[in-house]
């Protein structure tokens, strides 16, 4: 396979980690929204430039349909907001992993949309913070400041609530 | 070099590899006489590999029909419009250059060279910085996938060896690193940008999982050992001979950088049972086993921060 389809195939697997992530693990609707940006990538993909950053357009669309989502769900106030369903949404297979995993699945599905999205953009998909501001539309200032609450939520909860003992690297 | 204080942004910075050479030895500096600090980057690493720990597993299930139907389609039309600017003019390039941890200097320092050199070598730094990139990810995505880890299996290492070497158009090997713990299991050939690549995954008995990443250079200068830090996982690379190695693992620095040094002694030495290669390679005298010292490097080059204590384990 060419360079550009192994590339692809990888930046595409990361938009079902990071849908799936957002989603709070409900696999169903995060395939789709990939699903649903990857129509919109197919049918936009002229406006891709050659030779920018293709993992940073695919975000990005993938970004602006999950807002259209999310927006047009406010708008149908009779479906049950997804936050009431939570525990429910959780994947059964998750009860035998450790409770530091289980903890760290709470606290992130806990945090604001806006901390949550910034986080897993740096810390699980390794977007540079400048392709989170554009992606986000925000100034990098707020991208910072949502990275740094939604990491010292994490761990405020992580280290008091007992029985959760931080791995140490060293 | 670090008279701006450390802020919180270069907290951050430092966890997710996003500082420049200079800021990073900065914040290293900081960390090592700030417990509170230093405390909280391990915290913000280990949230890190907790994400990776909880979401990783996606990456090796199928996609559903549409998805990948839909990632077929875009393939063929992406690939029309594919006709990409050589690999330095490439955004994600210039900013893997940018982080680029130089190694190098009189008495084991660190000197960290900016970007904006556009010599040959600095050229060559930033085509390294690219292979590092993509064994980094090289890693994340294979190791997180345990079917697909490895395309031929390691039952029979000539074999592998052999078939691989085919790929990358050298002679190339997976070391056997059984003396420090860590057990090939196999390997897979990958395209980057210097051409095919060779994968090699070892396994230890903790089942952490780390990957020899080789390629063929465009030059094949001797250069330094370098170091980089893309969130959880760490890469030690670097150039013998005509190819370029990279090491990565999510591990810390120094246990990465231990692992580092036997795979360096290893491919220095060439492979097990084989011939050596045509041309005579004098090997230095003065070259300490456990200290690997670059041929052609400025003087006292070592593969060591700082910051980092000796260890004797």
């Amino acid at each position: 396979m060419s360079k550009f389809g192994v590339d692809l195939e990888v930046h595409i697997a990361s938009l079902r980690r990071y849908a799936r992530a957002l989603l709070r693990n409900n696999r169903a609707d995060a395939e789709d929204l990939v699903q649903e940006a990857l129509v919109r990538a197919v049918s936009r993909s002229d406006s891709f430039q050659a030779g920018t950053n293709l993992r940073a357009w695919l975000f990005t669309i993938l970004h602006n349909v999950h807002v259209n989502q999310v927006r047009s769900k406010a708008a149908r106030p009779a479906e049950v907001d997804v936050d009431d369903v939570e525990s429910k949404l959780v994947s059964p297979a998750r009860q035998e992993e450790s409770v530091e995993l289980r903890e760290m699945m709470r606290l992130v599905d806990a945090l604001p949309e806006e901390q949550r999205k910034v986080l897993l953009l740096v810390a699980l998909e390794g977007l540079k913070y400048e392709e989170v501001a554009e992606l986000l539309g925000v100034p990098i200032g707020t991208v910072m400041s949502r990275l740094s609450r939604a990491r010292e939520a994490i761990r405020a909860k992580l280290a008091n609530e007992g029985g959760v003992a931080l791995r140490r690297v060293k | 070099m670090n008279a701006r204080q450390v802020t919180e942004d270069d907290l951050h910075a430092y966890v997710d590899g996003q500082l420049d050479s200079n800021r990073r030895l900065a914040v290293e500096r900081w960390l090592a006489d700030d417990d509170e600090a230093a405390a909280r980057v391990e915290d913000y690493r280990t949230q890190t590999a907790l994400l990776h720990d909880l979401f990783d597993s996606v990456l090796r299930e199928p996609p559903s029909d549409a998805v990948q139907d839909l990632t077929d389609r875009l393939k063929g039309r992406l690939a029309f419009n594919d006709n990409r600017p050589a690999w330095h003019a490439r955004p994600l390039v210039r900013f893997a250059a940018a982080v680029l941890l130089l190694v190098a200097g009189a008495g084991g320092g660190w000197i960290g060279r900016g970007v904006q050199t556009v010599s040959p070598a600095g050229q060559q730094r930033q085509t390294l910085a690219t292979f590092a990139e993509e064994a980094t990810q090289a890693h994340r995505f294979y190791t997180a996938d345990e079917r697909f880890q490895v395309e031929l299996g390691a039952d029979n290492q000539d074999e592998l060896n052999g078939w691989l070497s085919k790929r990358v158009g050298r002679d190339v090997f997976g070391p056997d690193l059984g003396r420090i713990g860590f057990r090939l299991i196999g390997g897979r050939s990958l395209p980057t940008d210097l051409g095919a690549g060779a994968q090699y995954m070892y396994i230890n008995e903790a089942n952490k999982r780390i990957t020899l990443f080789v390629g063929a250079p465009q030059s094949g200068n001797p250069s330094t050992f370098s170091f980089t830090q893309n969130g959880d996982v760490a890469t030690f690379y670097w150039v013998e001979g005509t190819l370029s190695y990279a090491l990565a693992g999510r591990l810390s620095k120094e246990e990465l950088l231990e692992i580092a040094k036997a795979v360096y002694s290893d491919v220095k030495a060439g492979p097990p049972r084989r011939p050596p290669p045509s041309e005579p390679q004098p090997r230095p005298a003065e070259t300490a086993p456990q200290q690997p010292q670059m041929q052609d490097a400025p003087a006292a080059v070592q593969p060591i921060s700082d910051t980092q204590k000796p260890k004797d384990s």
